[in-house]
């Protein structure tokens, strides 16, 4: 019994120091640091022209991104679960990449495509359309590397709830339409959900691709990320500090704001 | 309303799961699929309904081609063995799916709703969820939820498959008084010979992917066509080339110039029945089914030297 016991409380105590020392100590450093001054130089640091920018740009950034990819992934694990159709093996594989490739990689495969040399940038800027250094690059860069959330979390979800519901509707006179709105998205609505959060914060987070596609012009392709980089470098520790607490926040009310919207789970 | 199959195939890779299949189902008849797993006959019910595309063939209801048809043009009702329910509805939601669908107006969905709730003896239960459902309720919301939409025929695929013996039992008398009650043209399939001799007015056997025999419960009982569904519908045992029912097999306790010498091995009391196993003079074994009574008039024993005959056998092809 107490053995029992002690392991227990012992597995506890060892998950929870892990989570300080990795997670929680330094954002609780971070969060001391912004505040070291006061909420004042805080504030200056986040109520500048180029910081306000560069925030909106990461949530227009991801205001795109997000709902692209949601119906994408919805789409693309419909169709890796019920349908069979030639090439479902690589479509399979090629979701994952973006988890296998660095970020870097992907901006340069940008790079390659929409550069003044690359094979649609020529055709492109003769056309008058700025792809890299602007946003149709960052949203590009960012679509593909949280390309999989969504369809990671709902593949398995459509999996074990299986098609018989689907076909029960379907004999009861429902189109594929409005089989899917009435039947297949209310039994995956958590998986879409939790795909929606994960893709939200990668959005919200990411920085290489995104970096290599910018050109980092302050105040017009720059994004917080990048924001907070561009502040440390400049050795405005103060202003990357606040930003990086600002993401941190967001982050944080996703994450409350999705348990709170979540009722208690029906029963099985 | 009739049901017609003609020439049905269909294979899935290299596994013939439907041969070249042809079945009539009259209007308003109460007919059983009965086969064994793999034989092919849920296969011919979800080919039926639209739920598996035939590689050759077609499929008639009510006197139209509805070979090409989209499963939800074809006014089928269909009931599936782990009953399919929506999860995230309510029952009364699960019933009236496909009125919604339909869109008709509410006041009478509502109404419908409710008749269908009585029917099915679920008038408490409206507002629970399907989880909160035993299985045997389950399965008469999903049967409501067919009916709803008045359709053509119902289709029922083991529909007591999951269910415990005893509500399977209560069950499949309460599908047979409901098709007493509604007259809809009904085919369901089992691997269960009982269930099927008690439900059906029809049946058809199949077995690797064709029908063996159609007919009622009694002419496939008494005038199997083949071994296959002799042994199938019921018991068999074996005397030389010939089959016959256990209760076929006559004891006797002196010789007889039609009977053989056998003694009794083991004797099986089951209640009502007695089973009494044999072995004869060439070693071969036989087993006779026997009321208690019977049994007690002859005062067998085991170990005692009898004389078996055959009263009505059958030799198959």
């Amino acid at each position: 019994m107490t053995g029992s016991r002690s392991r227990r409380y012992g597995l506890r105590l060892v998950a929870i120091l892990y989570l300080a020392a990795i997670l929680l100590g330094p954002l609780a450093l971070v969060f001391f640091r912004t505040f070291e001054h006061g909420f004042g130089a805080a504030w200056d640091a986040l109520s500048t022209a180029e910081t306000v920018n560069a925030f909106k740009l990461t949530l227009i950034i991801t205001a795109i991104a997000v709902p692209l990819n949601t119906i994408f992934g919805i789409a693309c694990a419909i169709a890796i679960v019920r349908r069979r159709f030639p090439g479902k093996g690589i479509v399979n594989a090629f979701v994952d990449l973006p988890l296998a490739l660095s970020p870097v990689v992907v901006g340069l495969a940008l790079f390659l495509l929409y550069g003044r040399d690359g094979w649609f940038g020529g055709w492109l800027l003769d056309h008058g359309v700025q792809v890299l250094f602007s946003l149709p690059a960052m949203v590009i860069a960012t679509i593909f590397v949280s390309l999989p959330f969504v369809a990671r979390e709902v593949v398995p979800t459509l999996r074990e709830i299986g098609d018989e519901q689907e076909q029960a509707a379907r004999t009861l006179g429902a189109n594929g339409w409005q089989t899917f709105w009435r039947i297949t998205l209310p039994a995956i609505r958590w998986a879409v959900i939790y795909g929606v959060i994960l893709t939200t914060a990668r959005c919200l987070g990411e920085y290489g691709a995104v970096a290599v596609v910018s050109g980092r012009l302050q105040g017009e392709t720059e994004t917080a990320t990048l924001r907070v980089e561009e502040r440390y470098e400049s050795f405005d520790l103060a202003g990357a500090y606040a930003i990086s607490i600002v993401l941190a926040l967001i982050a944080v009310l996703v994450l409350v704001g999705m348990t709170a919207i979540r009722p208690k789970e029906e029963a099985a | 309303m009739s049901i017609v199959a003609k020439g049905v195939s269909k294979r899935f890779g290299d596994f013939a799961a439907l041969d070249n299949v042809s079945l009539e189902v009259p209007t308003g008849s109460l007919t059983a699929l009965l086969g064994p797993s793999g034989s092919g006959k849920s296969t011919l019910l979800r080919v039926i309904a639209g739920l598996e595309t035939p590689d050759a063939g077609e499929i008639v209801i009510s006197g139209e081609d509805a070979t090409g048809l989209a499963p939800q043009k074809r006014g089928v009702g269909f009931v599936f063995q782990h009953y399919a329910a929506f999860k995230h509805m309510t029952v009364r939601d699960n019933i009236a799916f496909g009125l919604v669908i339909r869109k008709r107006p509410k006041a009478e969905i509502r109404q419908r709703v409710d008749q269908l709730l009585e029917l099915v003896q679920l008038q408490q239960f409206g507002h629970r969820y399907p989880a909160q459902l035993s299985g045997g309720q389950r399965q008469r919301m999903a049967l409501a939820r067919a009916l709803a939409v008045e359709p053509e025929v119902l289709l029922l695929d083991e529909p007591f498959g999951a269910l415990d013996a005893r509500v399977r039992a209560e069950l499949r008398e309460w599908l047979r008084r409901l098709h007493e009650e509604v007259h809809v043209t009904t085919v369901f399939v089992t691997h269960d010979q009982e269930e099927a001799m008690e439900v059906a007015d029809q049946i058809a056997v199949m077995n690797d992917g064709v029908i063996e025999q159609v007919g009622g419960p009694r002419e496939l009982y008494e005038e199997p066509a083949s071994e296959f569904v002799m042994s199938f519908v019921g018991p068999t045992t074996r005397v030389g080339e010939s089959w016959l029912r256990p209760h076929d097999l006559e004891i006797l306790l002196a010789p007889s110039e039609d009977a053989a010498e056998a003694m009794i091995e083991r004797i099986v009391h089951l209640g009502f029945e007695v089973r009494v196993e044999l072995v004869r003079a060439d070693g071969e074994k036989v087993w006779a089914q026997l009321t208690r009574d019977g049994c007690e008039e002859l005062e067998l024993a085991e170990g005692q030297i009898v004389y078996v005959r055959a009263a009505a056998e059958r030799v198959f092809a």
